[in-house]
């Protein structure tokens, strides 16, 4: 999925899957990264595939993150390929204040792991967040058994997060790109992908070439 | 996950996930109405889905289960003048005389057990029968029971060549790879400028799927696996033909292309093509060509049809590669769940192991009102779509597609250059075609090909396609002086081909969709989606395209770094100063409809609006609002070395995944 470097830059763009059950936030996280917005409306994902952005890492490197979005309604768990295929890392995201959202986690970290591995058979780098930490009733925090949680499920990490008031949801992602980053490093890209095409990039060259004689 | 119940009300209910039900559910959703899209199945695409490895031996093992149809009353649910109609239950994929062979040798091969062996020689027997083979596994419509029987077999490492050191492919190594398989139950090929090549493009579809051309065109002739100089290139630098061939070939394709007025073969058209290329006086070898490589027909073909499928290959050339045909990336299941995750995307909620149990009917007007699902949920609706097969049928099957799927260790014309996908046309009664598939069209894994072979049933799939199996590669049963790729694993099956009318007098909001023709292209399922469309929404754009999501959000860089119209529109303003993730805490409390005014869409998600909703996010009202914003974020953006790069953001952005 890495792009061409351009002089000393190098670019990236990543796929990064956001999951987790309805009205958990995942939108509203998305829309907070990207576009640094907040709706309080509860709105199902029409019409949005994904969300891109672009960070600038370093001096030396480009990165753009795709976030998809499961696309509101596909919320029975029924992802298509579509969705997972050639993703490097994701966010499962559970609402602090229905503990069934958090029930539904392990669900969807198996799911994942089942659908979708990076290119040498593990599993793909994946962050837990603790959305609407905002609105969480009880003051005690449980760091310890989200921790164990955590590496008993595969994840790298948990941050509690707020799309609305925007707590840790740049951090989470720092955190979330570091790991992919680290990844792509290990891993020289397996396959070249020069041959493969786009449809809508059919090029003037072949068309001059066309109906052959 | 799936604990929910289901919205009561739909639009369009549709059952099946096949590429015709699917290309319906998309062009339905995307015009704003309220699909719910279910398939029986676990998985999605039924026919035309690709499984893994591990996922095509439990689909093996489905296939023998006679799954039974569960009887339920639901009459409870209906009610003053309405009537029910049952749909069947079971599964009705109606693959027959499914066989599977394995070739590959366990890993501890020095010491088969008595039972392999006994297994063995039970296989031999079969497979040696060659051309006859043993008629109680051959039975026309008999369950295959047949499968499990041979699945597992293990004949280790016979007549190993000695100039081979290549080490073999272990049965566990193929069990444990098996998610890099992605093996398709049909097998076709996209036509460079066929209609489901317009579609994606039109639809925006094509943004969730790459593809590989398919490099070489290939026949099987005098037992020679010859490549098929179809481009100008191929035709010039072809060493099988002579130059006297070259002309006349470059003359006659020529003059295809240039006749729209079937002046000079008027007397030929309904006569066989060979004859006209008799007529024409075209060499042997290029009849060979222009027959079965080119029309891809058979000898006695009228003229006027093979003409119209050479038309057709030659106006494909060149518009993606040298030859017309292109294969998706993991497989055509892919194809029906690009169309799947456009249908969500625009608000289709899917549901896979879900059923329609029964249609309720409305004694007046004979519609279908509602459907009840198989949780015995009343769900209505104003349209029906369902897969092929969901009445119970008495006839059976008037045609059927002899199907072969062999996982080979290498490819029957190996090149020097890159891996590449091939199609080979072999002349036979039922002409076989056979796509070849290599491991960067991440279909297969590295050191193995995946083979197809399609063919018109004459018989079983064994039947029709051992023969050209044995011919074109080494299997225990193959003799060949030549070196041959060696069958490691592979699977025979009957499918049939999707049937016209079923189920009698259906209700008028009732549409059928068909499954997989025989056909290499996909131009009889894309006209039938459309019509089913059309009937479902008369005057309604078929598929209208998507927006880009690359145009619909934004921040940061645009491919127009020009400073157009700053301040335009009101949001952007709001969404200026937090563009970089380090200036992250700013306006924590900015209006809420500013969200979804940027995505041009209406608050309500209801359906009526997600239509014209849709028309507004194009690029320019998203360029307007973005520039002043980039401009906002120059000071930081200049620092980095890539802010020329980032200025042409979307095109880079295909170009990035392309390598």
């Amino acid at each position: 999925m890495a792009g061409g470097s351009v002089s000393e830059c190098k670019e990236y763009l990543f796929k990064v899957l956001v999951i987790g059950e309805l009205g958990v936030g995942k939108t509203s996280i998305i829309k907070r990264y990207v576009h640094q917005l907040f709706s309080q409306h509860y709105r199902a994902t029409i019409g949005v595939d994904f969300a891109l952005k672009v960070i600038n890492w370093d001096s030396k490197t480009l990165v753009r993150l795709q976030l998809w979005d499961i696309a509101g309604q596909e919320r029975f768990g029924n992802m298509t390929r579509v969705y997972y295929k050639e993703a490097v890392g994701a966010f499962v995201v559970f609402d602090v204040t229905r503990g069934s959202t958090f029930e539904a986690v392990s669900k969807w970290k198996h799911d994942l792991d089942s659908k979708v591995k990076l290119a040498n058979g593990s599993p793909i780098p994946s962050v837990l967040l603790a959305n609407k930490c905002d609105q969480k009733k009880e003051t005690t925090s449980n760091t310890s058994l989200m921790d164990n949680f955590c590496r008993e499920t595969g994840f790298l990490g948990w941050f509690e997060t707020s799309a609305k008031d925007n707590i840790n949801v740049d951090e989470a992602a720092r955190f979330l790109v570091e790991n992919i980053l680290a990844n792509d490093k290990g891993l020289p890209y397996e396959e070249t992908n020069g041959d493969r095409i786009k449809l809508h990039q059919e090029t003037v060259a072949a068309e001059s070439k066309s109906g052959c004689c | 996950m799936a604990s929910e119940q289901l919205p009561s009300e739909f639009d369009v209910v549709i059952l099946g996930t096949g590429l015709v039900e699917s290309v319906v559910a998309a062009a339905c959703s995307r015009v704003g109405q309220r699909v719910l899209h279910l398939d029986r199945r676990s998985y999605y695409a039924g026919k035309w889905a690709s499984f893994t490895f591990n996922g095509l031996l439990s689909w093996i093992e489905e296939q023998s289960k006679i799954t039974a149809s569960e009887e339920h009353d639901w009459s409870s649910q209906l009610e003053d003048g309405e009537d029910l109609i049952g749909l069947t239950t079971g599964d009705v994929s109606q693959v027959t005389n499914l066989q599977v062979f394995n070739y590959t040798s366990e890993e501890e091969e020095q010491v088969p057990s008595l039972e392999e062996e006994a297994k063995e020689d039970e296989e031999e027997d079969e497979g040696g029968a060659d051309q006859t083979p043993a008629g109680e596994t051959q039975e026309e419509g008999a369950p295959s029971s047949e499968s499990e029987v041979k699945e597992e077999i293990n004949t280790p490492a016979q007549k190993s060549q000695p100039e081979k050191s290549k080490k073999r492919l272990t049965y566990a190594e193929l069990l444990k790879e098996g998610r890099r398989f992605n093996i398709d139950l049909v097998s076709k090929l996209l036509y460079s400028r066929g209609a489901l090549i317009d579609l994606l493009i039109k639809s925006n579809v094509s943004r969730y799927a790459e593809f590989k051309n398919v490099i070489r065109i290939l026949t099987c002739r005098h037992g020679n696996i010859e490549q098929v100089p179809c481009s100008r290139s191929d035709v010039f630098s072809s060493k099988l033909l002579s130059v006297v061939e070259k002309r006349m070939l470059m003359r006659f394709l020529t003059s295809c292309l240039d006749r729209d007025t079937p002046l000079l073969y008027q007397d030929f058209a309904e006569r066989p093509y060979l004859e006209f290329l008799q007529y024409q006086k075209l060499s042997e070898n290029l009849q060979h060509f222009l027959i079965h490589s080119i029309a891809m027909t058979t000898p006695d073909t009228p003229t006027a049809a093979a003409l119209a499928a050479t038309q057709h290959f030659l106006k494909c050339l060149g518009r993606y590669g040298n030859t017309p045909f292109l294969f998706p990336l993991y497989g055509l299941g892919e194809i029906p769940q690009c169309f799947c995750r456009m249908c969500a995307v625009f608000g289709g909620i899917y549901c896979l192991r879900h059923s329609v149990h029964a249609l309720v009917v409305d004694k007046c007007s004979s519609r279908c009102k509602a459907v009840i699902d198989s949780t015995g949920q009343r769900i209505s609706c104003s349209h029906l779509v369902l897969e092929e097969g969901c009445f119970t049928q008495t006839a059976p099957p008037t045609r059927c597609v002899s199907r072969a799927v062999l996982i080979t260790d290498g490819s029957v014309l190996p090149t020097e250059a890159e891996q590449q996908v091939s199609i080979v046309t072999i002349p036979s009664e039922s002409p076989v075609r056979m796509v070849e598939l290599c491991p960067s069209s991440m279909t297969c894994i590295p050191g193995t090909h995946l083979v197809h072979l399609t063919c018109q049933s004459v018989g079983s799939a064994f039947e029709d396609l051992s023969p050209v199996v044995n011919r074109m590669f080494r299997t225990p049963d193959s003799d060949h002086p030549e070196p041959r790729p060696e069958v490691l694993w592979c699977l025979y099956f009957n499918m049939p081909e999707g049937l016209e009318s079923e189920g009698g007098e259906l209700p008028p909001n009732v549409s059928v969709c068909l499954g997989p023709d025989g056909s290499l292209g996909h131009d009889g399922a894309i006209a039938q989606a459309e019509l089913i469309f059309q009937k479902i929404l008369p005057g309604e754009e078929f598929c209208p395209p998507g927006p880009a999501p690359e145009d619909i959000l934004y921040q940061g860089e645009e491919p127009d770094a020009s400073p157009a119209q700053p301040g335009e529109e009101p949001e952007a303003s709001s969404s200026q100063p937090g563009e970089e993730p380090e200036a992250s805490s700013s306006q924590p409390g900015e209006e809420p409809d500013t969200g979804t005014s940027n995505q041009g869409e209406e608050p309500e998600a209801s359906s009526s609006h997600q239509g014209e909703a849709e028309a507004s996010p194009t690029c320019k009202g998203e360029e307007s609002e973005t520039s002043p914003s980039q401009q906002g974020e120059e000071p930081d953006a200049s620092s980095s070395p890539c802010t020329e790069d980032s200025d042409t953001c979307p095109n880079q952005l295909e170009d990035g995944t392309q390598g």
